[in-house]
């Protein structure tokens, strides 16, 4: 007869090896920060997580627990992050049911988007001079503008992905500080020094590729049906593997802060345009409020485009929300690669508003 | 309930567009001359520049002196931005005012052009 206490301890001598899969795992970032969340969790020996089969093998001893708690304990660690371990192969995420509501919804946005742009908006700005209430309506405008295509549409691919990564809050406020900050310290910068930061044509060009191509792959992820585009995603190399939970980090933060930043060069014609604008200020206030200003009045609609994957992840509509999102930046990277050819004489000019 | 909203967001959407598509049609299009003008053995061609540019397409004689006037006024968009690829042109209008391009001998070909993001085209054909 033995009590609970020695059967435990009976049961701790045991050390057992575990294979669960793992919901969410998508990117080598994430099997580093599997591995160091759960290398140091209580009971654990030895861990090893594989993307391609989205497996994890675990060893250690976890007291008497069954197979089934023991995936619980061990989802504690990583759940933040938007992982949960099942002793049952996860069913393939990408139901194709979720189409017939996504393509209706994409379309309805490229239908919506057109006719911001038909209606003549820019009329709404009759002014020659530029006030502080002025910049706001240009900053309202430009946000419905073609600029979507290009910032609303790098904005939605970075949200959603962090999003389906299970980070939804963070990097959406990181970014809309990055950007924010910019307009106010670069529009002053440009106001006192009387220059503005123009790329040339060949620059405009590459960064015009550059965002297109990003738009594409992360479009094409978000849809969930293809995954050869999981192997072009950025790879952090194995060999920093030890820091990997803290390099995770890091790109969580960096990534949208630094994207935030980038807006301002992004190609534009109202942020140049008041760019210009600033350099008649002459000074570093006025042409940091007046960028900022124009910033501030973008915002509502780029808040509401980050925003829109909030509380998304675990309800049931999160496949139709990634796949509609997929289908809207796949739309707005095409779009943005024609122009982009289309400016350097490449091919000819197809898209006409 | 939930499921008669994407049906009826998608009716309403349709006819948005069609009623956009209604008032809105057939701006601007060809102008054939009405905004080319010869002073003195110049040839100029005028195009306003905001939320695109007006005329769309210009019809212009080829081989003679050439003007490209654009015309803006409060312009805040893209249009600011004048991309001629063909003749490596990538100019930034004043917000309010008038920029002269020159084209001292233009071949008998469509002149093409757009904003810098490219979707607001123009083009000029000269003919011979």
């Amino acid at each position: 007869m033995y009590d609970q206490k020695t059967i435990n301890f009976m049961n701790n001598n045991k050390s057992k090896t575990y294979n669960f899969h793992v919901h969410g795992m998508h990117c080598n970032a994430c099997v580093l920060l599997i591995e160091s969340e759960l290398a140091n969790y209580p009971g654990v020996t030895h861990v090893k997580a594989t993307l391609s089969s989205r497996s994890v093998d675990v060893s250690g001893d976890f007291g008497n627990k069954t197979d089934e708690e023991v995936a619980k304990f061990l989802s504690i660690p990583i759940q933040d992050n938007g992982y949960t371990l099942s002793l049952e192969k996860q069913v393939e995420m990408s139901k194709w049911s979720d189409f017939k509501i996504a393509i209706p919804i994409a379309l309805l946005f490229a239908v919506l988007f057109v006719v911001l742009q038909k209606v003549g908006l820019v009329n709404l700005i009759s002014s020659g001079s530029v006030t502080y209430g002025t910049a706001f309506v240009i900053g309202i405008v430009a946000s419905l503008s073609t600029c979507m295509a290009v910032v609303g549409g790098l904005l939605l691919s970075m949200s959603a992905t962090f999003a389906k990564e299970g980070d939804r809050v963070k990097p959406q406020i990181l970014f809309h500080i990055g950007r924010l900050v910019t307009f106010f310290v670069l529009g002053g910068v440009i106001g006192a020094i009387g220059s503005a930061f123009a790329l040339n044509v060949s620059m405009t060009f590459v960064l015009n590729l550059l965002i297109g191509l990003v738009m594409l792959i992360l479009g094409i992820n978000l849809l969930g049906v293809f995954h050869f585009t999981k192997k072009l995603q950025p790879a952090m190399p194995k060999f920093i593997g030890k820091y990997a939970h803290e390099v995770s980090k890091f790109n969580h933060t960096l990534t949208p802060f630094l994207v935030g930043i980038a807006t301002f060069f992004l190609p534009c014609g109202f942020t140049q345009s008041m760019q210009i604008y600033t350099l008649s200020t002459g000074s570093f206030l006025e042409g940091g409020l007046t960028m900022l200003i124009f910033a501030l009045g973008t915002l509502p609609v780029l808040a509401l485009i980050s925003f829109s994957s909030w509380n998304i992840k675990n309800s049931s509509k999160a496949g139709i929300f990634f796949k509609t999102a997929g289908l809207v930046v796949i739309m707005f990277a095409i779009f943005n690669l024609i122009n982009a050819l289309a400016v350097v004489g490449i091919i000819p000019p197809i898209i006409n508003f | 309930m939930k499921s008669a909203l994407i049906p009826i967001s998608i009716i309403l959407a349709s006819l948005l567009i069609v009623a956009v598509i209604i008032f809105t049609g057939g701006n601007s299009e060809a102008l054939d001359g009405n905004n080319v003008s010869i002073v003195d053995g110049v040839q100029i061609i005028e195009i306003d520049a905001k939320g695109g540019y007006t005329p769309r397409k210009s019809v212009a004689k080829a081989g003679i002196p050439t003007v490209l006037r654009f015309n803006t006024k409060g312009t805040f968009d893209c249009s600011l931005s004048i991309r001629i690829p063909s003749m490596g042109i990538s100019q930034i209008l004043p917000q309010t005012g008038s920029t002269d391009i020159n084209i001292p001998n233009p071949e008998s070909k469509t002149l093409q052009g757009m904003c810098g993001m490219g979707m607001y085209p123009f083009e000029i054909d000269f003919q011979s």
